[in-house]
């Protein structure tokens, strides 16, 4: 495996708050790996960074070997890096179509057309039949496969998703969880995300950073970092025993 | 695709009216009125193509509108040049314009865009009374030559300006670039996401915008034979949003109703005197309160699905 992303002493202070501090990860292609860390531990932060939403103070970002730092996102994104927000943010008054098929202009016409693209990234993420659905009125579960849609439809190489889960019932976060494992499988996609749900999120990641007041603390397979002293005192908290990860 | 071709049968049957209307009634007062409200729906149409689409409300239309008028103005009377020259001359300089505003504002969050639309035509404004002895001060620039002598020619010429631009504005709207703008209007950040460059596209959506506003400029400092500083004052942009509003935001082609119907409204009021004014605004507040969607797009959409149902 080569590596995709290489994040080297990352940090970004606001203020005198330091949201993420000295950050360093590689990702290898093809992994699924998965950032961990309480509310509040720098987790969207980081994303902002990798995406240049904002810009860091030090630190490097390099992406299959050439420097994003002080990229435009739209110009990072046409690199191959897609994400996806926490909260959904879909385009309100136009339609899953029309949504799923903004996600494909920044790319050439695909052979079979753009109408035609979006439609198999839509029946992909399990909407069809909603392409004309205004996304106003859709479920949030729906929102956050269309999410899903219009980052896939950029023609990612390493997909980000920020908290893919929050906000879904247990039945939605399987499925959605299943869609994930689905898209990686079928397209030679790198995943990282970033959750709180620890349950399905641990059986989906090969591997987790755990992040805590912006500090990297750990870097290990679940198994290994649910036992991690300090991921159990910075997220699981000191009294809590009962993780499942299986 | 019945409602495209419904639509387009609506367009036609509007644009015969309107060719027929000056010859139904053949007085050059109706002729005159009619000049003026075609004038106004370029002015609106354009105004809406950038500020409709993708919801970035611009406060300073006169800008353009007074850019391409005085351009007109001066290169007949200063320059001595024929008015064929003065339109496209017009639609560059209100692009440049419009870039000079765009280009710093458009890229910032927040209200900055409309404010430095409303200070910049307000600043032109007082430029063309400091600098009198060029501009003509309050008086303006006088003389200007006929681009069609014939009333009713020049009046066939601004219905052509106003179908092609309006055409030519809808396919950009109903292309993907129009799809792009209703994106930007509903989340920048998922716009930047989807690897599009938001500020390019606002900044020259803009530049199209204010080019067909500075062609109708130059078409009316043609109609008036005139150009006073009026063409820069906030009012003007004012009325131009409000014609957007009551013809139905972000439809391209409702504000060319809205900009008849409130042109018409000004003139079939003139009889009461000084209740015109009160008459006029308490109509408009009726309008916008009721129907915040506008009345001629709707009005037409809900024609076109009780058509569609029995047809």
């Amino acid at each position: 495996m080569s590596t995709i992303l290489e994040v080297a002493h990352l940090t970004k202070r606001f203020g005198g708050l330091v949201a993420v501090s000295d950050v360093s990860f590689s990702l290898q292609a093809g992994e699924v790996a998965g950032v961990l860390g309480p509310n509040g531990a720098g987790k969207t932060t980081l994303y902002n960074l990798l995406t240049g939403f904002i810009r860091p103070d030090e630190g490097s970002v390099e992406f299959m070997g050439r420097s994003v730092l002080g990229m435009a996102p739209h110009r990072i994104v046409r690199l191959g890096i897609s994400r996806t927000f926490q909260l959904c943010r879909p385009f309100v008054g136009m339609t899953v179509l029309e949504n799923v098929k903004v996600g494909g202009l920044s790319q050439p016409a695909p052979p079979q057309g753009r109408d035609a693209h979006a439609r198999e990234l839509i029946e992909q993420v399990g909407l069809a039949g909603k392409e004309n659905t205004p996304v106003e009125v859709m479920a949030y579960g729906d929102q956050r496969r269309l999410e899903i849609a219009r980052a896939l439809a950029t023609a990612p190489k390493l997909l980000l998703l920020d908290e893919p889960f929050a906000g879904l019932g247990s039945g939605e976060i399987a499925e959605l969880s299943a869609l994930i494992r689905r898209v990686h499988q079928e397209t030679d996609l790198t995943v990282l995300l970033i959750e709180h749900k620890l349950r399905e999120f641990m059986k989906l990641v090969d591997r987790v950073v755990a992040l805590d007041f912006g500090e990297v603390i750990a870097d290990d397979t679940p198994e290994r970092i649910v036992a991690h002293p300090r991921v159990i005192d910075a997220y699981i908290g000191t009294e809590g025993h009962d993780v499942e990860v299986a | 695709m019945f409602t495209r071709k419904i639509d387009l049968l609506g367009a036609a049957v509007f644009v015969i009216v309107m060719a027929i209307l000056p010859l139904l009634f053949g007085n050059t007062y109706l002729t005159g009125i009619l000049t003026v409200a075609i004038i106004y729906a370029i002015w609106a149409v354009s105004w809406d193509f950038m500020s409709g689409l993708t919801g970035r409300e611009n406060f300073g239309h006169a800008l353009f509108i007074g850019a391409g008028a005085y351009t007109a103005g001066f290169m007949n009377t200063v320059w001595g040049i024929s008015g064929w020259w003065a339109i496209p001359s017009a639609m560059v300089v209100a692009s440049l314009f419009a870039l000079v505003v765009g280009f710093p504002t458009l890229r910032l969050k927040g209200p900055y865009f409309a404010l430095a639309m409303l200070s910049a035509s307000a600043i032109m404004e007082r430029l063309m009374l400091i600098f009198w002895e060029q501009t003509g001060g309050e008086e303006g620039i006088n003389g200007i030559e006929p681009l069609i002598y014939s009333q009713l020619g020049f009046y066939y010429f601004v219905l052509a300006v106003l179908v092609v631009s309006t055409a030519g504005l809808l396919l950009l709207a109903h292309s993907n670039w129009g799809l792009i703008l209703r994106a930007i209007r509903g989340d920048e950040a998922t716009c930047q996401a989807a690897g599009l460059n938001v500020t390019w596209y606002k900044i020259a959506s803009l530049v199209i915008s204010g080019a067909v506003a500075g062609a109708g400029g130059a078409i009316y400092a043609q109609y008036q034979l005139q150009v006073s500083p009026q063409v820069f004052t906030v009012v003007l942009s004012i009325t131009v949003i409000t014609m957007v509003y009551v013809g139905g935001m972000s439809s391209i082609w409702g504000p060319v109703g809205g900009a008849i119907l409130l042109v018409l409204m000004t003139e079939l009021l003139r009889d009461f005197g000084e209740w015109r004014l009160m008459i006029y605004s308490i109509t408009l507040i009726l309008i916008l309160f009721f129907l915040p969607q506008g009345l001629v797009a709707p009005t037409w959409q809900r024609l076109k699905a009780r058509l569609g149902a029995s047809a």
